[in-house]
């Protein structure tokens, strides 16, 4: 093989090279059909370089509905009818099942629902629970804008979101934030685990949609649980994740309430004084700290300085799980908890109660 | 052999060469317009320099009535009204739109009551600036410098913005220097609010504060989309509520306060209410948004345009409107002699139409804050036997007067009133108390404005 061969040889296969990247790089992108900035950013305008949201509002935003919660004095029933409470709202199913704050229709004697495109429902309350600060109302009509809805992919921190609600009754309103904490989606969850956001949320966001770039619903905006109180401004907003709000929406719908399991028991984790002084082989499990006196444990004689360390034989690492468990198992369900007394292992049959 | 190693090998780089790209794009999450890491940094050196602010100082002249109560102290002789004078101060933000010219943009409210108005430019240069003209109604005055080398923003058609697309605002919070707040519109054509007599927001989560008055609200490509002028503030500071006055309504007021000295108002002469879905449905109409036309001034724009009453207008130079609101906000700037193309919705069917817009003090229909300041929040309108209130806001002066929509002013003091025309020329040499004598569901009672 000459030199000149092989300069040919090489010429060649860069040439041939060249052509077939320039191919792909033509063809990959009209084959994902995809922009290089891919779902985060809708490009537009002729450089391409202006960036919306508005793809994933308009997906969204018109199943984001206004609620009016009215309340009827019984002793001037003439002035009846002055607005109590203001909120917002997610209709999820084109059943017109609605998810919304348990604050927003609390103490509301007529539920009115506005939609975006004008049209006004009276509603009926499903059903609510307190501890969640969720409610879920109905309400009748044909072809009902749905909000898209993302189960699978949890929020994480840093995640672009956008909230939508009707903030002191001045119009659907959309502002915009990144994730800056996630939650939990466990039963036992209390607003602390909620998501929390930077995104703008006021008085009347509540109930409201926390949607990702894409439009899809991620958690339910509750104002109620502020930082400093009414008025907003501090950045520091929270959200109800959806796959909690989903699942509760689903217990609501079926009973009308949620139904939590309780084990009268107040629980800490253990730390590493304890586990010596208690003569634990590791930090799993739970150390009981208190027993309510009328409670399923009590009547089980659990006693403090007890350590949980399985529920119905699966390992307890931490207060969360076991805490998550219990509320899950329905009132009346006998279970095993297996515990150490005096660095002594005993299986405890338990009939768990109902929270209240 | 050689062949199929040359295509081998052209594989393998035409491969290599294909991944290349990804590789780097999967390093850096986002990339926004080819550039390597999303900042708004370069579009904002190009911008912030036509952003200045605005320093003015002046003397409040306010006359307290001495309330009844107390007269027992001072004696009958006492004086009924106390006129006080205060020196005031304030800031804001204003935005040049004119680097030959020197024009620069604020907020009437900025302005308003100022003797002296300083212009603290980006460079540092500090220059006394000229009020040109300015329009109370829709919060805008302009202003212009003599100076040198300025630097002015393009304005964006902002009737082209939707909501979702970022935002950023460019102003003077607090005194504290130009700063820059991004967010996105929240909200587009927001009226109602009952901070300006007219009224077309664009709604925006990026940080406005005081000081940010008069401030641009500017595109990613650093073009004017609107200028930053109220907020809802109940703890005092930002909640992520904004509202900015759009680039176009801001076009056509500054080519009027050019032209004239001031806003010619134009007037199109119909009254009507925002179509909602009901409306909609008994008119068997697809479109759920436009302003609804319930009656038409005889010998108005409108009425030589062949505007009926039950004729739904749904746009504005093809531009689609939401409401009834946007509607008059839009045409009220756009000035006196404008021609307008109207879209309409009349028995089903669409149609255009031009009107070419009256001029304001010859109509019949007003904004009441101009003819006397207790009367502001409601709308006038000529009725047969006097001045009809068609629309009153909620919390404004006229409501708390006791006015309802529907009262038709019939005299004042002793004076009957037939028309507009009268009522102003009326309340402008009263002074002191008015008691305004209406009709209201067919009987007549007098109010007293303080």
């Amino acid at each position: 093989m000459t030199l000149k061969d092989t300069a040919i040889y090489i010429g060649k296969a860069v040439f041939f090279g060249l052509i077939m990247a320039g191919v792909f790089l033509i063809l990959t992108p009209l084959l994902t059909g995809q922009d290089s900035n891919g779902n985060l950013f809708q490009s537009r305008g002729k450089q391409g370089i202006e960036l919306s949201f508005s793809h994933a509002v308009r997906r969204a935003a018109p199943a984001v509905v206004n609620i009016y919660s009215l309340s009827i004095d019984q002793n001037q029933p003439l002035n009846s009818g002055a607005l109590q409470g203001l909120g917002s709202g997610v209709i999820m199913s084109k059943a017109g099942y609605i998810l919304t704050n348990y604050h927003v229709i609390k103490k509301a004697d007529e539920i009115v629902v506005a939609l975006q495109d004008g049209r006004k429902f009276t509603s009926e309350v499903v059903g609510s629970d307190p501890v969640t600060d969720l409610a879920v109302l109905k309400i009748e009509g044909d072809s009902l804008p749905i909000v898209p809805i993302n189960l699978e992919i949890p929020a994480q921190v840093g995640d672009v979101v956008l909230a939508i609600g009707n903030p002191y009754n001045l119009g659907q309103t959309i502002t915009q934030g990144i994730i800056s904490a996630t939650g939990r989606n466990g039963l036992s969850s209390r607003y602390l685990d909620f998501l929390q956001t930077d995104a703008a949320i006021n008085a009347g966001n509540s109930g409201g949609a926390l949607i990702d770039t894409s439009g899809q619903l991620i958690g339910i905006n509750t104002a109620a649980f502020q930082v400093g109180g009414e008025g907003g401004g501090h950045g520091i907003n929270f959200a109800i994740p959806i796959k909690l709000a989903h699942s509760i929406m689903g217990k609501l719908i079926k009973d009308g309430r949620v139904i939590r399991g309780a084990l009268g028991i107040t629980g800490e984790p253990i730390n590493p004084v304890m586990a010596q002084i208690l003569n634990l082989p590791d930090l799993t499990g739970v150390l009981i700290t208190d027993i309510d006196r009328q409670g399923p444990a009590a009547f089980a004689k659990l006693r403090p300085s007890d350590v949980i360390t399985k529920f119905n034989d699966e390992v307890v690492p931490g207060v969360e799980m076991l805490m998550d468990r219990i509320a899950e198992t329905p009132p009346g369900t006998k279970v095993t908890m297996t515990i150490i007394r005096n660095g002594q292992y005993f299986d405890v049959p338990v009939t768990i109660g109902e929270s209240i | 052999m050689k062949t199929k190693l040359s295509l081998l090998s052209a594989a393998l780089l035409g491969a290599s060469l294909m991944v290349m790209p990804v590789v780097s794009q999967a390093a850096i999450p986002l990339a926004v317009g080819g550039q390597e890491l999303p900042s708004l940094a370069p579009m904002l050196e190009k911008t912030t320099p036509a952003v200045v602010a605005v320093a003015v100082s002046g003397t409040h002249v306010s006359k307290q009535r001495l309330p009844d109560a107390f007269r027992y102290f001072f004696g009958p002789n006492a004086p009924r009204e106390q006129v006080q004078e205060r020196p005031f101060k304030g800031l804001g933000s204003g935005v040049i739109i004119d680097a030959d010219k020197g024009y620069i943009v604020t907020n009437n409210h900025v302005i308003d009551g100022a003797d002296e108005i300083l212009i603290g430019l980006h460079d540092g240069r500090e220059i006394e600036a000229k009020l040109i003209g300015a329009d109370a109604e829709s919060d805008i005055a302009l202003l212009q410098i003599k100076a040198k080398n300025l630097v002015a923003l393009k304005r964006a058609d902002s009737d082209e913005l939707r909501v979702g697309d970022f935002a950023v605002a460019i102003g003077n919070p607090f005194g504290l220097g130009q700063t820059v707040t991004s967010g996105i519109v929240s909200a587009m054509g927001r009226s109602g609010l009952g901070i300006e007599m007219l009224e077309n927001f664009i709604q925006t989560d990026a940080a406005i504060n005081s000081g940010n008055s008069g401030g641009a609200l500017v595109n990613l490509n650093g073009e004017l989309i609107g200028i930053n002028t109220a907020i809802v503030a109940p703890g005092g500071g930002n909640v992520g509520i904004g509202f900015a006055i759009p680039a176009n309504m801001v076009n056509n007021l500054v080519e009027q306060i050019i032209e004239h000295g001031e806003v010619r108002r134009g007037v199109l002469g119909v009254s009507g209410r925002d179509l909602d879905k009901a409306l909609a449905e008994g008119f068997g109409l697809e479109t759920q948004h436009g302003g609804f036309v319930n009656e038409v001034m005889p010998d108005s724009a409108a009425d030589k345009a062949g505007i009926k009453a039950g004729d739904i207008i749904i746009s504005v130079n093809d531009k689609p409107i939401k409401s009834f609101q946007e509607l008059r906000a839009k045409v009220a700037t756009m000035g006196a002699g404008a021609k307008v193309k109207l879209g309409l919705i009349r028995d089903g069917d669409k149609e255009t139409v031009t009107a070419i817009l009256g001029e304001a003090n010859q109509s019949s229909e007003t904004a009441a804050g101009a003819v006397h300041p207790m009367l502001a929040g409601a709308t006038l309108e000529n009725v047969k036997r006097g001045v009809e209130i068609t629309e009153i806001a909620q919390g404004s002066p006229a409501a708390a007067s006791g006015l309802l929509k529907g009262d038709i002013i019939v005299g004042i003091n002793r004076t009957r009133i037939d028309d507009l025309k009268a009522l102003k020329a009326e309340l402008k040499d009263v002074s002191g108390v008015v008691a305004l004598k209406i009709l209201r569901d067919g009987n007549s009672l007098y109010l007293v404005l303080r």
